[in-house]
């Protein structure tokens, strides 16, 4: 048996691929319908006058689930591309703070939170040369994590338009992160030692570091247990890196 | 007088609580199974708006688009498409084939709201 042809093996990795692929798309139509039937219970309380704060919260927690396994959904079908090699990183010139405003109205039309995003925008904005949509994973992730770990403050994006780069730093007050466990924090699976009642895959920061290095930026990250969380990025502008 | 919303979905779960949802919110709703007998509910009845899943038997949400954008009366309907697909490509070729809004499921009601609301303004 271990001397199986690679060639068998590639068929059979293959397989499993798209296995995992569609067993993760089929788990969105119950899920979809999931939501619906909450979102129904809840008009028609309110319809007939019968909604209260129990309900209310109650059934606000049933969509936040829901909305968490999908996003887990999502980032398995993202790895398993990543994995099977099927994911292209087509690079065009993109405007970041417009992106960003886009994210910003989508987050507020989804999530049922009281926070709102802050934008911070400093430097004249120049483009950069990124793959729009592994740009909008990159930050919709971030800033995700940014509003799960958020306390007392909104969470805040600064764009910082530099001589050669773009600097985006976005910044939670949260729970922080371990010192012990910053070396692991873009491993897959890896979760904080201190995240437990969070949900969470374990898989969106390494599919973010993945992206990041698909698009020539860098990623670092400043932590502190108990003060909150800052996750930098770093894009170098298009001339910039061609005159390097 | 309500706008009349054409829902297309062959999760006959899915289509009973939309549907549902929808009359909740004062629209007049006619439902279909498939693309096919979508296109036919579409030509007898002119909604002001469909929607309409993408993987369905028959025929498929991007062929209804296209039958959409060739008859002269349906062409001036805007079809809204809520899929489980998030891709690049099958957003872009929706849009392409002329689907005035794209929302991915699972959605929350008020969000396939505000684009009805949007559509129908």
């Amino acid at each position: 048996m271990d001397t199986a042809n690679p060639v068998d093996n590639n068929a059979l990795l293959n397989k499993a691929s798209s296995i995992v692929a569609i067993t993760a798309h089929e788990f969105k139509t119950p899920l979809s319908t999931i939501t619906a039937v909450v979102d129904l219970i809840a008009a028609k309380l309110q319809a007939d006058g019968l909604m209260n704060s129990f309900y209310e919260k109650n059934l606000s927690r049933i969509t936040s689930e829901i909305f968490s396994l999908n996003n887990m959904l999502d980032e398995m079908l993202t790895i398993n591309n990543i994995l099977s090699g099927s994911i292209e990183t087509k690079k065009m010139v993109v405007a970041v703070e417009s992106k960003l405003h886009t994210i910003k109205e989508q987050f507020q039309s989804f999530s049922r939170n009281d926070k709102i995003l802050q934008i911070n925008i400093t430097g004249t904005p120049v483009p950069i040369f990124v793959s729009p949509v592994q740009l909008t994973h990159i930050l919709t992730n971030l800033i995700s994590n940014a509003f799960k770990y958020s306390r007392e403050n909104d969470p805040v994006i600064h764009l910082h338009y530099k001589e050669k780069e773009l600097e985006i730093s976005i910044a939670d007050d949260g729970i922080g992160i371990p010192e012990e466990d910053l070396p692991h924090l873009f491993e897959p699976y890896y979760r904080g030692s201190n995240t437990g009642g969070i949900s969470g895959s374990g898989l969106g920061l390494a599919i973010v570091k993945t992206f990041v290095t698909a698009n020539d930026g860098n990623i670092t990250v400043h932590s502190k247990p108990g003060e909150g969380t800052v996750f930098t990025l770093t894009f170098r502008y298009p001339d910039s890196k061609t005159n390097s | 007088m309500s706008a009349k919303i054409l829902l297309i979905e062959d999760k006959a779960g899915l289509l009973d609580t939309l549907k549902s949802l929808l009359e909740l919110h004062q629209y007049t709703v006619i439902t279909a199974s498939n693309g096919e007998e979508g296109l036919r509910m579409a030509i007898t009845h002119t909604p002001d708006l469909v929607i309409s899943d993408i993987y369905m038997p028959v025929i498929n949400g991007y062929q209804l688009l296209e039958k959409f954008r060739e008859n002269p009366e349906l062409s001036k309907i805007p079809v809204l498409i809520a899929s489980a697909k998030t891709g690049e490509e099958e957003i872009n070729n929706a849009l392409q084939k002329g689907a005035a809004a794209y929302i991915t499921k699972p959605f929350l009601f008020a969000h396939l709201h505000e684009n009805i609301r949007k559509l129908l303004s």
